[in-house]
């Protein structure tokens, strides 16, 4: 039966909103006939390859493609004298060329590029490709980086100091001397990636006699990389045409403008044709755009009722060889100490540093994962100094919302306390916790994120979000958004919200995204911002379609438009007139116009902005705060060091769940994305070299070591939100990670500031404390 | 990884065509399931230009096992292994093994061959071709160095990772080998000459990690082999980081044999530390008394004298040397347990 209709088969406004919906491109997904980039065939279409560096540092005396040019089938090959533009998300901070000029700065970065007729043609010609550098000392960790005698990686940084970061608000040491108790930890977090299961992929073609660009792309920000490959093709914006195929993935990988199609881009204007650049798993990993290694430092004052008097964090990312979003992730660390708590005195010193590494970027839970590790960690420690129960300390610092943080966040719902009231119950944590079998422990944390940032990157003054809604005389509505769909369910979400909002069935709506030559503008899928922003966009836009119908109608019936009740397939004028059916409205409707096209327009409010208290204060500005929290349940193997996640309760603050089948998905993708980065994986180098960079070491965590997750929506209703929505996808990933050492120090009295928490690192523990004597830390002491 | 090379496929369907097919490509590799062949051709590690596929050959895909033998043929799948209903009554330590190796898309696929006679492993050969080059290579491919050990003065280190070895070494297993000069049976045992002591040269019966299979060109393991010995009980685990697509960070196969409060034989295995699998030498020393400390205090040492794990895999070694004692130690503790 379709929905639209009630019991007694009367026309009813059909809702999607708060159900379980399955996503709109499910189908071609799950079928296989969902087209990816590297899916696509053009006629034509050479193989592109990327020969890169050896080499961590090195100036580059000479890149001879001689022998590689006269290699038949042979195309083109571009190297760095092809192209002197620098690209780069940040506009502060664009210092990466697509093809490396002058100096290589990290093992695997692109130095020449071939296109040729095949694959195995353009592997030879990087063979045949010579070259000549002197090398340089290389950094492969931040402090080599920052030593005083360090070579600068870029000139414009002298000291590798991409970013330092320093604010004080209120006086933490006042804070400090008023406490009862004051502790500082130390925390180290690997390097992670996403891996994100498809592998970076374009596809360029180069109209020689229209000088016109077609790239098809594997990213989140269609619009990011038009603006990059304007500004490294040197065209104009108008020549050039991106298009979003389906997506497998980004997780924040994707989140700028890629070397990958920006260097296919230029092989296929030089070679006047059309390139697939394909990279390999590997490349995909050197490419990165992972989460930087994070050293913390980080002190804590509490009085004995658990109140947070002061906050001092010290952060270390090793940022990798260029600036990437770098400065924002730096500035996020710091920011994101807020939004949670209610803290009145903080200092945060960031220190973003340039290393001969790949590129770090942002990462699902941006800037804010590792701090917050850091942080529930030395409050759970804390919590047990004083003989306080961790909820109990959580809920002595609870904000008030509507409120504005003291570095001028704004807060308006806030369901943390709820969410802390969901997992406490359903774990049983207060008839549990320390009395769990030795081996077994509970341990739980908080997290939390943004709905977008509230100032995008490139600040133009548009809208932040822009949708259209094309009906035509078919009675079908085309919705038309940038918002790039990469698997997250940005589509499904879209479409619910226009046929929310008109009482339409799902199918009456079907979705046009990622085509710079057809639909509006938009910034892209990045900081959770597209169910907050253009969710709001596609309300507005659906109901000014509304506006038009609802005219059409009352026209037609001859009545006034406020008397007409809009039931979605029927409009009447009061509850005895047959009415009209949809179709019969757009057919009236269409006589004014013909085809009729609506916007739908989004901007954030100026309170959202986030403050000027210290410079970058605006980030972490957002319209709505998801709250996470999560309960882990673990089992030490205290002769092995194994850990097993036994069970995770994780309840999210989403504002209101506008898809309860994709919310449980992204939180408990959330919940695995923070176990794989808690317990195995790492991105780990031999001298620059990735050790990592396959399926097999980078060990994310698979379905069979999927522990059962049981996920509470928490519904705070966010008075901005779509229908009162606020982000789902990230907010639960940073509370997995103190919630399992948390647990572990439950578990065996042992305490893990560093990740991942592997078997050998749990063993080095148990072995030294084997040695030292101890018997049991923790409670059981 | 990038997409397959060029190659040919030869697909015999008799043993003969497959003995005949090794002997005019010299140069080719045997395919099994390919879940490890094909990820290194694909890696540029190898590249051979004849793969020959076993699994068209039906007497390789056999499996008898009752409770007085046991005969696997090289191309029988480890899911077929792990689920057959007598090899895990019989053999359990066997079927525990193929149970557990990597997910089970790779157990469908791989074979008791493939997995027999696994490619050692290392983090400094297990990478592709540019990442190798940019290394300078190493020992067991055309490099000069030992990246594990570079001292080691010419000798691989890098490390057998089969999960079916040590459960068959328990049991003294035979393997039948197949070559151009005919059939001839070894100790599976002799078959791993991984033994890599850096202070001894490598030799044709001592190996090292790149020369660890004492087979001789043109020869294949066609089946394996053993007898069930009565009282015997055996058991295998393993750790590994994830519980599916990965190498064992350490494997070990223990069979027992009780008399009353005696223990009266003890074999134990291990894989994912040496550049072969080790049956443990010297644990007859530990049978006739009680199972006290003496015979886990020798089990210990035993361990330390033969067990080498080095730094091949992202796990660190001493992890792996030192968590293999404490399996065995609790295999050990269990099935004497058992038998009670």
């Amino acid at each position: 039966v379709r929905r639209g209709i009630n019991a007694v088969n009367e026309v009813v406004p059909a809702h999607n909103i708060g159900s379980y919906v399955p996503m709109v491109d499910g189908p071609e997904k799950v079928s296989g006939r969902a087209k990816y980039t590297a899916d696509l065939v053009l006629p034509g279409m050479l193989a592109g390859r990327i020969l890169r560096s050896p080499y961590s540092h090195a100036e580059i005396l000479e890149v001879d493609i001689a022998d590689a040019v006269k290699l038949p089938g042979v195309k083109a090959i571009v190297t760095g004298a092809d192209c002197d533009k620098c690209f780069g998300v940040l506009p502060v901070a664009r210092t990466e060329h697509p093809l490396a000029r002058e100096r290589v700065r990290y093992r695997g970065e692109p130095i020449a590029a071939v296109a040729a007729i095949d694959d195995a043609t353009a592997k030879e010609a990087l063979r045949r490709i010579k070259l000549k550098v002197r090398e340089l000392p290389a950094y492969h960790t931040a402090k080599e980086a920052l030593a005083p005698d360090a070579v600068a990686l870029h000139e414009r940084r002298p000291h590798n100091l991409e970013r330092d970061v320093l604010f004080e608000l209120g006086n933490v040491e006042t804070a400090f001397a008023g406490a009862d108790l004051v502790r500082e930890g130390v925390y180290n977090c690997a390097e992670v990636c996403q891996n994100q299961m498809e592998m970076h992929a374009a596809i360029a073609d180069y109209d020689a006699v229209r000088e016109r660009m077609t790239v098809h792309a594997s990213t989140q920000v269609p619009y990011y990389v038009h603006l990059m490959l304007a500004q490294i093709l040197d065209m104009e914006m108008s020549r050039i045409r991106v298009i979003k195929p389906h997506v497998g993935g980004g997780f924040g990988c994707r989140t700028e403008a890629l070397n990958v199609e920006l260097i296919a881009a230029l092989l296929a204007r030089k070679a006047g044709g059309c390139v697939r650049l394909v990279v390999n798993r590997e490349e995909t990993f050197i490419t990165h755009r992972g989460r930087p290694e994070t050293d913390i430092r980080l002190k804590i004052g509490m009085r004995k009722d658990g109140r947070i008097t002061g906050v001092e964090c010290e952060c270390i990312q090793r940022g990798g060889a260029h600036s990437g979003y770098g400065i924002v992730t730096i500035l996020y660390a710091g920011s994101m100490l807020y939004a949670i708590y209610d803290l009145d005195n903080v200092k945060y010193i960031g220190k973003r540093v340039l290393t001969n590494t790949p590129p770090c970027g942002a990462f699902r839970g941006h800037g804010t994962v590792d701090v917050r590790f850091a942080f529930e960690s030395l409050l759970d420690e804390m919590a047990d100094a004083l003989e306080l129960d961790p909820f109990a300390v959580r809920r002595a610092n609870l904000l008030r919302a509507p409120t504005f943080t003291q570095n001028d966040l704004m807060v308006n719902s806030y369901g943390l306390p709820e969410c802390l009231d969901w997992v406490e119950r359903e774990s049983g944590w207060r008839a549990r916790k320390g009395k769990l079998p030795r081996g077994k422990g509970l341990g739980m944390a908080c997290s939390h994120y943004i709905s977008g940032a509230s100032k995008p990157v490139n600040w133009t003054g548009e809208p932040h979000a822009t949708v259209k809604l094309k009906l035509d005389f078919d009675g079908s509505i085309v919705l038309l958004t940038g918002a790039a769909e990469i698997g997250q369910g940005s589509s499904t979400v879209l479409v619910q919200s226009v046929a929310e909002v008109l009482g339409l069935d799902l199918s009456r709506i079907r979705i046009v995204s990622g085509d710079s030559e057809v639909v509006p503008k938009d910034n892209g899928s990045y900081s959770s911002r597209v169910t907050f922003m253009v969710g709001n966009a596609a309300i507005e836009a659906a109901q000014n379609l509304k506006a038009v119908l609802i005219a059409a109608a009352a026209r037609k019936l001859d009545a006034k438009p406020g008397e007409i009740e809009c039931l979605g397939e029927l409009y009447r004028a009061g509850a005895q007139d047959k009415g009209l059916t949809f179709n019969e409205v757009v057919t009236e409707a269409l006589k004014d116009t013909g085809t009729i096209t609506v916007t739908g327009n989004y901007s954030t409010i100026p309170q959202s902005h986030g403050g000027k208290k210290y410079r970058g204060a605006a980030i972490g500005g957002t319209m709505g705060y998801s709250y996470s929290a999560q309960v882990v349940e673990v089992t030490v193997d205290e002769e092995t060091g194994v850990v097993t996640v036994d069970r995770v309760w994780v309840a999210h603050d989403c504002g209101k769940a506008l898809n309860r089948l994709t919310v449980e998905g992204q939180v408990q993708g959330s919940v695995w994305m923070g176990m794989g980065q808690a317990m195995s994986e790492e991105a780990a180098y031999h001298d620059g070299l990735m050790v990592t960079a396959n399926m097999l070491d980078y060990r994310v965590p698979t379905i069979q070591d999927s522990p059962p997750i049981e996920v509470g929506i928490v519904e705070s209703i966010d008075p901005h939100g779509p229908f009162g929505a606020k982000e789902a996808g990230e907010g639960s990933l940073a509370a997995f990670l103190p919630a399992l050492t948390n647990a572990i120090a439950d578990a065996a009295g042992l305490r893990f500031n560093n990740l991942p928490v592997t078997p050998d690192r749990v063993f080095a523990a148990l072995e030294k404390r084997a040695r030292d004597g101890k018997t049991n830390g923790g409670r059981r002491s | 990884m990038d997409a397959l090379p060029q190659f040919e496929l030869v697909r015999p369907r008799t043993l003969d065509a497959l003995v005949a097919a090794r002997a005019a490509h010299p140069q080719s590799s045997l395919l099994g399931g390919g879940t490890d062949l094909l990820v290194n051709i694909r890696r540029g590690i190898v590249a051979p230009k004849v793969l020959i596929e076993i699994n068209g050959v039906a007497e390789l895909r056999a499996i008898t096992a009752n409770e007085h033998e046991l005969a696997l043929g090289a191309a029988a799948t480890l899911t077929d292994v792990a689920a057959h209903p007598d090899v895990m009554r019989h053999y359990p330590a066997l079927a525990q093994a193929a149970a557990h190796i990597a997910g089970p898309t790779q157990r469908n696929m791989g074979t008791v061959g493939g997995n027999l006679c696994l490619d050692t492993r290392c983090i400094f050969y297990n990478q592709s071709e540019w990442w190798r080059d940019a290394n300078q290579h190493c020992l067991k491919t055309t490099g000069t160095v030992c990246h594990v050990a570079p001292k080691s003065r010419g000798v691989c280190f890098a490390t057998f990772s089969g999960d079916l070895a040590p459960a068959l070494l328990i049991l003294d297993a035979e393997i039948d080998i197949a070559g151009p000069a005919g059939q001839r049976s070894i100790p599976l045992s002799s078959l791993y000459i991984g033994y890599a002591r850096q202070d001894e040269p490598v030799t044709e019966s001592r190996g090292d990690g790149k020369y660890y299979l004492s087979l001789r060109p043109g020869e294949f393991v066609a089946a394996v082999r053993a007898t069930n010995m009565p009282g015997l009980r055996s058991a295998y685990d393993k750790i590994r980081i994830r519980r599916s697509i990965e190498y064992p960070v350490t494997g070990v196969a223990v069979a027992l044999r009780r008399e009353g409060d005696k223990l009266a034989d003890l074999r134990v295995a291990f894989t994912g530390t040496n550049p072969r699998p080790v049956r443990l030498a010297g644990t007859e020393q530990l049978c006739g008394g009680a199972l006290d400390a003496r015979v886990f205090d020798g089990l210990d040492a035993l361990v330390r004298d033969q067990i080498m794990a080095m730094k091949t895999t992202f796990t660190p070694g001493h992890y792996r040397r030192r968590v293999a004692g404490i399996l065995a130690r609790r295999l050990v503790q269990r099935l004497f347990d058992a038998s009670a």
